[in-house]
Formats: structure tokens, C-alpha cells, sequence
């Protein structure tokens, strides 16, 4: 069991306090071992007897190398109840593009629709279109796919972009919902002037194609939203190392997730020096981590916090993730 | 032209006269807020950005016809928007 420096073992409450969740995302600073704690959650997750499906949506995409085997832009088992995932927010975009395209094309001539076609391609360079078009994808997921397994596993990009991410359907929200209140204003007041004829239409403001479609985005989001917040099964893991930039990042993550109402369930402490290694160099090093062990303690004392020590070998292959799993107490 | 059709005639120049001015009210009002509607949709027209423009991307088809009357009317001969085909 590690604690840190020997500050005592864990408290039990801890314990799979994460494998009692349906939802998980892990996020950190680039390079604290985010993908490696994602994994090893998941791994022990299937072979504790759930179906769990990792998804990985860091571009760098790590996952398939800790596995060993290739993920792809679909589910596919890599291992018995645990499936795998790598969202490719460009190849997302792009599908998102398509779609519009070809609500153009099913709607409007030929000529129009080609020309459409050129144009739109610019769109698809416009900033934050992989950034909702990933969005969107993960919020299929857990609202889609959140009954066909027993826990969702997010291995997400460092913490800025997860963080605008989480918060984007909040913003979307409220800019949609205030479209659609205006159109509808129009088309109460475009029924008024229909009622003034001697025979009027009987317009609906029910079957306006653009505020149907509006809503239906909205209530989309709306479903994202509350599951993100749901406290119960969704959780966030973020992962840290007693470094001085780290710790900072993460607890304007931790403070930025709060106000946004995200529950973070637990604080992972990533390579913390072994108590057993030996020598002066280590004696040091360990003297001036204890520092930040402290920090971490006292900046982070909300949160369950676990400690993880630097292992001698890197871990990839699910031999070392075995071992992370049971570093992580589950 | 029979007793009807001038019965007719006179009824709907009664409602023209009586209803005419309300309709004229209600249209410039209609006018107004569609052109409040249209700037909100394509706000990247004026520079700002819009956090839902991609996903206006969807009901942008829908738009076609309306987007086309208003940036006529807005002062621009053709489509200021690349990825609204209307001309």
C-alpha cells in the first residue's frame, strides 16, 4: 500500500470508491500519468466482472500503447469486458460537417448544393468545431451507450481544454435557449398577422423546422449536462504529481470544477519517491518533495487522496497495470 | 357583378379598413425581432463570436429562403456568409 513517506496507510473509505461509479473522466496536467490511472481503473474494472468501455479522447492518444493493442474510432474489445475507444475529434468534425452537408443537399438543388459543398468546407476550419464535434461525441456516449456498459472510463486531454469541455454545454445552453425563445416570440407574432386574415393558414409554431431543431439540440445538452452533474455515478479523478506547476494547475482545476458542479471523487498522487530508496540523492529529493506532499496535503485536504510511487520500470502491458490497479487500492 | 360578389367586396373592404393598421403594426414589429433573430444566429457577421455557430449548422438549411430576404434588406447584394449558398 502506498502513503506517502509513511504518513499512515489509507482510510478505508477509500477504498473502490471509484468502481462505484458509472461515470468516470480523469484529467491532469500533460504528463502526470493520467492515461496510465485511466487504464488501470479500467482494467480493474472488467476484472472485477463490469463491462466498462475506455475511451480515450487525448489526442496524443496513448491507450493503445499501455494495452498493446490497437484502439480504434469504434468500441472493440481488447480485452475480456473491457472495450476500447479513441475519439479522433477530427474525424468527428468531419463526420458533423457531412451531416450538415447532406441536410443541404436533401433539401436544395444540385447546383446549390455543390456550391454549398465548397463552401462549407470552410467551416470546418473555423475554431471549436472539434472541440463541440468531440463534445458531441462524448455526450453520445453517456447518454447513448451509458446502459450498454457498467462504467464509462474518460482518459481526457490535459486540463484546460477538459475543463472548457465540461463547461460548454452550461454556455450552449443558455445561447440556444434564448434562440429559441426569440423565434418562437416570431412565430406567435407571425400567427397573430395570420389571424388577422379573412382566411388564415393556421400556422403552428410546433412545426417550424428551425425552433424543432433548436430544441432538440437544447435537450440534448440539457441531458449531457445533468448526467455530468449527477454526483451519484459521475465522478472526476485528477491525477497530480508533487511538483510545484502541477499542483497548481490542478487546484484551479479542482476549484473550476466545483463551480461548476462536477464532482471530483478523487485526487490521485502520482509518483511520489519510494520510502525504500536508498542514498543521499534520494534522501534530498525526498526531503524537498516533502514540501509539496504537504502542500498537496493541506490544498487538497476536501478530496479523497491517494498516493502512487514511482515505480522502477514504465508501465505499459497489463502485467504493470495489475499493479498501478492495486497501488490504487481497488 | 351580383348582389353576392358586391356583398363580399364590401365585407372585405371593412376588414381591410378596420384591420389594416394593426397588421401594419404587427408586421414592422415581426420585422423587427426576425432582424434581432438573424443577427443572433449569424453574429459572426458583426465579428462576435458565436458560441452555437456550429451547431446553428444544422438549422442553417432551414434558413435559406428568410437569409436570403434579410441580408438583401440588411444592404448586401450577395450572400455575406460562405457557407449560406443563397447568391
Amino acid at each position: 500500500m502506498a502513503s506517502a513517506h509513511g504518513h499512515g496507510p489509507l482510510a478505508d473509505r477509500q477504498h473502490a470508491v471509484l468502481l462505484k461509479k458509472r461515470i468516470l473522466f480523469f484529467g491532469g496536467k500533460g504528463g502526470v500519468g493520467k492515461t496510465t490511472c485511466a487504464s488501470a481503473v479500467a482494467l480493474a474494472a472488467s476484472r472485477a466482472g463490469k463491462r466498462v468501455l475506455l475511451v480515450s479522447t487525448d489526442p496524443a492518444h496513448s491507450t493503445s500503447d499501455i494495452f498493446e493493442r490497437p484502439f480504434g474510432a469504434d468500441e472493440r474489445e481488447i480485452h475480456p469486458r473491457l472495450f476500447g475507444l479513441e475519439i479522433d475529434a477530427n474525424l468527428e468534425a468531419r463526420r458533423y460537417i457531412d451531416t450538415a452537408k447532406a441536410g443541404i443537399a436533401r433539401m436544395f438543388s444540385h447546383a446549390i448544393a455543390r456550391e454549398a459543398e465548397r463552401q462549407i468546407e470552410l467551416v470546418s476550419g473555423m475554431p471549436g468545431v472539434e472541440e463541440v464535434a468531440l463534445f458531441d461525441r462524448i455526450g453520445d456516449l453517456i447518454v447513448g451507450r451509458f446502459d450498454a456498459y457498467d462504467l464509462l472510463v474518460f482518459d481526457t486531454a490535459p486540463t484546460g481544454h477538459t475543463l472548457r469541455l465540461l463547461r460548454m454545454p452550461e454556455l450552449v445552453t443558455t445561447w440556444i435557449t434564448a434562440l429559441s425563445k426569440r423565434r418562437r416570440a416570431l412565430l406567435a407574432l407571425n400567427k397573430d398577422i395570420d389571424q388577422l386574415r379573412l382566411e388564415p393558414e393556421a400556422i403552428s409554431p410546433e412545426d417550424d423546422p428551425i425552433l424543432k431543431t433548436l430544441e432538440a439540440r437544447r435537450e440534448k445538452l440539457e441531458q449531457v449536462r445533468a448526467r455530468l452533474m449527477q454526483h451519484n455515478f459521475t465522478g472526476f479523478v485528477l491525477v497530480v504529481i508533487p511538483e510545484r506547476l502541477p499542483i497548481e494547475e490542478t487546484a484551479r482545476a479542482a476549484e473550476l470544477l466545483r463551480e461548476s458542479n462536477v464532482n471530483v471523487c478523487q485526487v490521485v498522487v502520482n509518483r511520489v519517491l519510494p520510502v525504500d530508496a536508498e542514498g543521499d540523492f534520494y534522501r534530498s529529493r525526498r526531503a524537498q518533495e516533502q514540501v509539496y506532499i504537504d502542500e498537496i496535503r493541506q490544498r487538497f485536504s476536501q478530496y479523497p487522496l491517494v498516493w502512487i510511487p514511482q515505480l522502477p520500470t514504465d508501465v505499459y502491458g497489463l502485467q504493470h497495470l495489475d499493479r498501478v490497479s492495486s497501488l490504487l487500492s481497488l | 357583378m351580383s348582389l353576392d360578389d358586391l356583398k363580399r367586396h364590401f365585407g372585405e373592404f371593412l376588414h381591410g379598413y378596420f384591420v389594416s393598421e394593426y397588421e401594419r403594426k404587427l408586421r414592422e414589429q415581426f420585422v423587427d425581432l426576425n432582424d434581432l433573430f438573424m443577427l443572433q444566429c449569424f453574429m459572426e457577421l458583426v465579428g462576435l463570436p458565436n458560441p452555437a455557430a456550429i451547431y446553428l449548422l444544422d438549422v442553417y438549411p432551414f434558413f435559406l429562403e428568410e437569409f436570403h430576404t434579410w441580408h438583401r434588406r440588411m444592404g448586401m447584394d450577395r450572400s455575406p456568409i460562405g457557407s449560406m449558398p443563397c447568391c
